[in-house]
């Protein structure tokens, strides 16, 4: 079903259709109605798009914005998995850490930029901090299941056949936690990109985000119209991007999953 | 059942809290020794949050914050059930709507705000559209999976005893769908939370989110720690409360599927 979805998501002609459809009614609804001073034309954002995007205003905010990401969400990463597969294969780790995580995790990440604020101060180190902080639990979690859901049988036979711990962790376990990592990874994306973009929205510090305050404040619409749909691409660009390298690397597990949870 | 595994279910809530009091002992000790004013010690926050919390103000905080909540909720679990029951049980429709769903669910919601702001304004009404944007996501793609689950022999029989259209929407499609729905809106719970605190940031009729950046901008460490931690109370209460709801309302579900605890 998922292959089946996904070859409509590539081709989806009355969808897509439907969508420019849309489009073209809001251009001409706004121009019947002279809606201009609070809703920019869809051709007058995708011009001014195109223009700051070629002009280079646009493309280096979604340049510093990018650069958060990634870097909150590698670090995010890193510690979601290292310490996923130790409090997985732990007992007793397990059974020390769940009340410190379960009290951490259910804190929204969006809360913390003004904690991040204080100790951390305007600018990247806090939108990479919290950006790290929204997307560390989800791919902790599902490490942590997809550890302790490692078969168990083919751990004993490992066990049994004297191969030692390091190598069982590298040969038994992360293989089989790495589809349910995986997951973890591409649910935390969106959670991260939002978290980022707030973070910047809040705190003027550059990025996509604060250029989206900033037109906003001046009342450039198209400008501010023009930042919105490039966010929204930016998070369909990232999540299609994650999908498919799920998809190429976990193959083996995409097949009763859905590509919409 | 080994015996080290009944061992372990009496330990192991045992050994979580004494490392959760453990760091809270650290904690406080260290904020004592280092006396900054950014980690201020565990009981002072608590001490603090004890006289903040019971005030008129911030109960008012606390309930403008709610009722905003309630209100996208409502809106946005309503949109996305009726949009993912169209899109679950026409196969044109998912086709027409698919993309524009999937580009709509990829945008965040911070992304919307300004839209919002520019024709809303500052005030509640933009706060609820928000919050009624990003929660109707889980919710719709939910409701979705969930009428897609049911099974063919269903359709078939339906299709079979000329069961169509709205009858076999209400009576097939939307009670299959609804343990799923359900678990949609438990995540929209939390999108929810999130997305109340976000639009609070910003614009007039304060609110808990406003209180806890309001208090960050004048120093007020422990008045910011103390709204943060209520904040963390009330998700944990809302979560709590819709899971007893939950079970209550569904509990036919439970009964059907053999497996009340889930």
């Amino acid at each position: 079903m998922e292959r089946a979805r996904n070859a409509v998501g590539r081709a989806n002609l009355p969808g897509w259709l439907f969508v420019v459809l849309l489009a073209v009614v809001a251009e001409l609804v706004i121009r019947q109605l002279d809606l201009e001073d609070s809703v920019a034309r869809p051709s007058e954002t995708v011009r001014t798009l195109t223009n700051e995007l070629s002009s280079g205003a646009l493309s280096s905010e979604i340049g510093a914005t990018l650069e958060r990401f990634a870097q909150g969400f590698a670090v995010a990463i890193v510690c979601g998995v290292v310490l996923g597969v130790l409090i997985g294969s732990s007992r007793t780790l397990g059974d020390a850490s769940f009340v410190v995580i379960e009290f951490l995790r259910p804190i929204p990440a969006i809360v913390l930029i003004p904690v991040a604020l204080l100790f951390l101060g305007l600018g990247t180190p806090t939108i990479r901090f919290v950006i790290a902080y929204a997307a560390v639990w989800p791919i902790l979690i599902n490490t942590l299941y997809g550890v302790r859901g490692a078969d168990r049988m083919l751990h004993d036979v490992a066990r049994t056949s004297g191969v030692g711990r390091t190598e069982r962790l590298v040969r038994v376990t992360l293989p089989s936690a790495l589809p349910s990592i995986a997951t973890g990874i591409r649910v935390s994306a969106p959670i991260a990109l939002l978290v980022g973009v707030t973070a910047e929205w809040v705190t003027f510090s550059g990025g996509i985000g604060s250029y989206m305050r900033q037109r906003q404040d001046a009342f450039e619409l198209p400008e501010m119209y023009a930042a919105i749909v490039l966010t929204a691409v930016l998070g369909y660009g990232i999540n299609l991007a994650l999908r498919t390298a799920e998809r190429r690397t976990v193959f083996w597990a995409g097949e009763e999953r859905s590509s919409w949870t | 059942m080994d015996v080290s595994t009944t061992v372990g279910r009496v330990g192991r809530p045992l050994l979580g809290v004494a490392v959760f009091v453990g760091a809270l002992v650290i904690w406080e000790l260290w904020a004592r020794a280092e006396d900054s004013f950014l980690v201020p010690p565990m009981t002072e926050v608590l001490d603090r949050a004890w006289e903040v919390w019971p005030t008129a103000d911030f109960l008012t905080e606390v309930a403008a914050s709610l009722r905003r909540l309630a209100a996208g909720l409502v809106i946005g679990a309503a949109i996305g059930i009726t949009i993912g029951l169209l899109m679950g049980a026409s196969r044109s429709s998912r086709r027409g709507l698919e993309p524009l769903v999937e580009l709509l669910r990829a945008t965040p919601p911070i992304a919307i705000v300004p839209a919002f702001i520019v024709v809303l304004g500052f005030g509640d009404t933009m706060r609820i559209g928000v919050i009624a944007f990003g929660v109707c996501f889980p919710v719709l793609v939910h409701t979705f999976e969930g009428v897609r689950a049911v099974s063919p022999e269903v359709r078939d029989t339906a299709s079979m005893l000329h069961v169509g259209g709205a009858e076999r929407v209400f009576r097939i499609y939307l009670p299959a769908a609804l343990p799923s729905i359900a678990a949609g809106l438990r995540v929209a719970i939390s999108i929810g939370l999130v997305l109340v605190v976000l639009s609070e940031f910003v614009g007039e009729g304060g609110g808990l989110g406003h209180y806890i950046l309001d208090q960050q901008g004048q120093f007020n460490v422990p008045e910011m720690y103390a709204g943060i931690l209520f904040l963390g109370l009330v998700g944990y209460a809302l979560n709590r409360g819709f899971v007893l709801v939950e079970r209550r309302v569904l509990a036919w579900h439970y009964a059907a599927a053999g497996d009340p605890a889930r």
